[in-house]
């Protein structure tokens, strides 16, 4: 029993500590999921299966025509693409002490100026549409987060504050144009959006599968790579960390911490607008009025989950998109509600955010181990723990 | 002129002791976005409650708004500790903490309603009826001219409210409790020093805060929404940290924040039909409360003076 607890107190103070941590708070969560499917009455194994089936991760008993395990698989591609980039949003921004709680508004705004810019006008082609979707995407989303920056720097508004407002005026604005203008009097959505200008492919045909072929997720996976590349190796990419850490710190050692701010800040919502057009005329072509996305919210616990890292947090967008996308399906073969999902990403952000206390117990533990083991540490071992912490 | 009046009030005063829920535990050190989940959460308890007892004590029963309140504001406290276990326990990221429990609480509440409804009648519907409050006017008040409709057609719980945030007022600014309370927040090693419990206190302001956030909740309920179902979160909660950050952490202050939302709202729906505008306008006119927050915030946040503390696991080995 002690001999356990020293393997896992190893595991998360070492190197790896903090995908230890993530590894962790997927376990627990799975725990907590089962109790509480076995606590309604069901069956927990069959219905995490039916969140794998759902997104075309395992084979289903029976599929429709003209659409397969592929078909589900893309699908659920086409979902993380979206899912990927709001979570690089929020670390960007995130990685600078700031927290952007307005991917939701930011995504809602991009997604909505790319539809009635390009995704209305029929003249466009494929090869003009398309790249015009992201530009349009970027700067849009750049310039709310850049917005926010200002009012942080100069005005001394909090970024929680200025984003959520954000997004209850984006919401209500954006809602109030779709129902005045763009509205499709059969859904209540605004109208959809030229297949030119989409940027996922629907109706391909694969092996006799209908498929959707998501270009965003491309996109996506370079992103992750920029930002990565950016926190790595550019002087940028350290000044936005170093402000993050001690925001005092950095300005007594040269760093302009306003610009700093600006930038890191505007490419949050640079890439919160990318995800935006990703959703809105990717995963879905048509908009819900005064209904910000979800998944400006999922995205946190995604980054989270990823503990801030770019790459992590690929391998953390599969696991909660799973859980998101699959939630129909679990549904409807279940028969358990859909929001279950919501509830089970939720659990898996309340065990993420102990992650400091889990990673600060096993320090503790490590500590009272070597105590008992022997009164004094060896110098030399010492020595050899710090340098591992550092 | 006085539906402007009446129903800024009422839209003011839950929105008020939501506001002070997250004034209490912000002065504690703990910073509180959770208010939004807290107010649902707490909604749900009390309506879960005046659903149960209604068959029993009799439809249009008003003594089971008051069980409601007391039930909702239970309610919140008990949710607020997962608010207090993370933040004070756990020492997480209080601002991530505040977005789980926001998450969390939507997710929670949409599950357990349809569960609630179908044990309770069968079907799995995604709201609880509530039955109609009953409204007064206050005599003589009421014929004020220009502010009467202040008094006129109030909900029993505004007085309530009002009562309260007196109360909470005085704890706050003139007894020892409330002076811990606020020292926890600007440097809590002094109150460590001086023979005080930090963490108690502060578990104490974050439990205060979960059920105020709790009443609130219930009153919108009952007065706005006139049930409860998911609409419950249409950021009400996020309206009242505005407000107390634009009242600058400050009980005074942060009630005139919230009258003048009160009446922004009110106002701009009057003007709205006054004008007989076509009813997608509305939009813009209920929009009005958050552009107008933001544009204040430009001129006011220079000289905010928030909790130093506020946000910082509290750590007594630190100095």
């Amino acid at each position: 029993m002690r001999k356990k607890d020293l393997f896992l107190a190893r595991r998360l103070t070492g190197r790896y500590a903090s995908l230890w941590v993530s590894v962790l708070a997927i376990l627990l969560m799975l725990v907590t999921a089962s109790i509480l499917l076995l606590l309604i009455g069901k069956d927990p194994l069959a219905a995490f299966r039916s969140f794998l089936q759902g997104c075309g991760m395992i084979p289903k008993a029976k599929y429709g025509g003209g659409s397969g395990q592929l078909t589900d698989l893309m699908d659920f591609l086409n979902y993380l693409a979206p899912m990927i980039l709001a979570s690089l949003a929020f670390i960007t921004a995130f990685r600078a002490g700031l927290f952007n709680i307005g991917i939701s508004g930011q995504m809602l705004l991009a997604g909505f100026t790319a539809t009635v810019i390009v995704g209305y006008n029929k003249a466009l082609s494929a090869a003009v549409a398309k790249p015009l979707v992201l530009l349009i995407g970027l700067a849009v989303g750049g310039l709310t987060g850049v917005l926010i920056g200002f009012l942080k720097y100069r005005f001394n508004i909090h970024e929680v504050v200025s984003t959520i407002m954000l997004n209850y005026i984006i919401s209500y604005l954006t809602g109030f144009l779709i129902n005045s203008n763009y509205v499709d009097m059969m859904t209540r959505n605004s109208k959809v959006c030229t297949p030119e200008a989409r940027l996922t492919l629907t109706n391909v045909m694969i092996g006799g599968l209908k498929c959707k072929i998501p270009l965003s997720l491309v996109l996506a996976i370079l992103i992750a790579l920029l930002v990565s590349f950016l926190f790595r190796k550019t002087v940028l990419g350290f000044e936005i960390k170093a402000v993050g850490m001690n925001r005092r710190c950095s300005e007594y050692t040269g760093i302009r911490v306003s610009r700093t701010i600006l930038l890191s800040m505007g490419f949050s919502g640079a890439i919160a607008g990318l995800a935006g057009v990703a959703y809105y005329m990717g995963y879905t072509n048509s908009i819900i009025p005064k209904a910000l996305p979800g998944m400006g919210y999922d995205s946190i616990s995604v980054a989270l989950l990823g503990s801030g890292a770019p790459i992590g947090s690929i391998f953390a967008a599969v696991i909660v998109s799973l859980f998101q996308q699959g939630a129909n399906y679990m549904s409807s073969s279940i028969g358990v509600a859909k929001e279950i999902a919501s509830l089970i990403t939720g659990i898996l952000l309340l065990f993420a955010a102990c992650g400091n206390y889990m990673k600060y117990l096993a320090e503790r533990r490590i500590q009272q181990a070597a105590d008992t083991m022997q009164p004094s540490p060896a110098p030399g071992e010492q020595e050899d723990k710090e340098v591992k912490a550092l | 002129m006085n539906k402007v009046f009446t129903d800024g009030l009422s839209f003011a005063l839950p929105l008020l002791i939501m506001a002070i829920g997250a004034l209490y535990s912000e002065k504690s050190g703990v910073t509180n976005l959770a208010v939004e989940g807290f107010q649902g959460v707490g909604a749900f308890f009390g309506a879960l409650a005046a659903t149960l007892l209604s068959p029993v004590m009799g439809n249009g029963n008003q003594l089971i708004i008051y069980i409601a309140i007391i039930a909702a504001a239970l309610g919140g406290a008990l949710f607020s500790c997962v608010h207090g276990l993370l933040c004070i326990r756990f020492r997480a990221n209080q601002v991530i903490s505040g977005v789980v429990i926001n998450i969390l609480s939507v997710a929670l509440t949409a599950f357990f309603t349809s569960a609630a409804n179908q044990a309770i009648s069968g079907s799995a519907s995604n709201k609880f009826v509530l039955d109609v409050s009953t409204r007064f006017s206050v005599p003589l008040l009421c014929g004020i001219p220009w502010i009467g409709g202040l008094f006129t057609n109030m909900y029993p719980f505004e007085i309530i409210i009002m009562v309260l945030v007196i109360v909470l007022w005085y704890l706050m600014n003139k007894t020892t409790f409330g002076m811990r309370l606020r020292a926890c927040g600007e440097n809590p090693q002094a109150v460590d020093a001086a023979g005080g419990n930090v963490t108690g206190i502060r578990w104490k302001a974050v439990m205060i805060s979960g059920a105020l956030s709790g009443i609130g909740g219930i009153c919108f309920a009952y007065s706005l929404i006139g049930n409860f179902s998911p609409s419950i979160y249409q950021g009400f909660g996020y309206l009242a940290i505005a407000a107390m950050i634009f009242g600058n952490w400050k009980i005074g202050p942060t009630t005139l924040a919230c009258l003048m939302f009160g009446l922004a709202k009110s106002g701009g729906l009057q003007l709205c039909i006054a004008a007989q505008l076509p009813s997608i306008y509305t939009d813009l006119f209920l929009m009005l409360p958050y552009v107008l927050t933001l544009l204040l915030l430009v001129f006011f946040s220079k000289k905010n003076h928030p909790p130093k503390a506020a946000g910082e696991p509290w750590d007594k080995s630190k100095r």
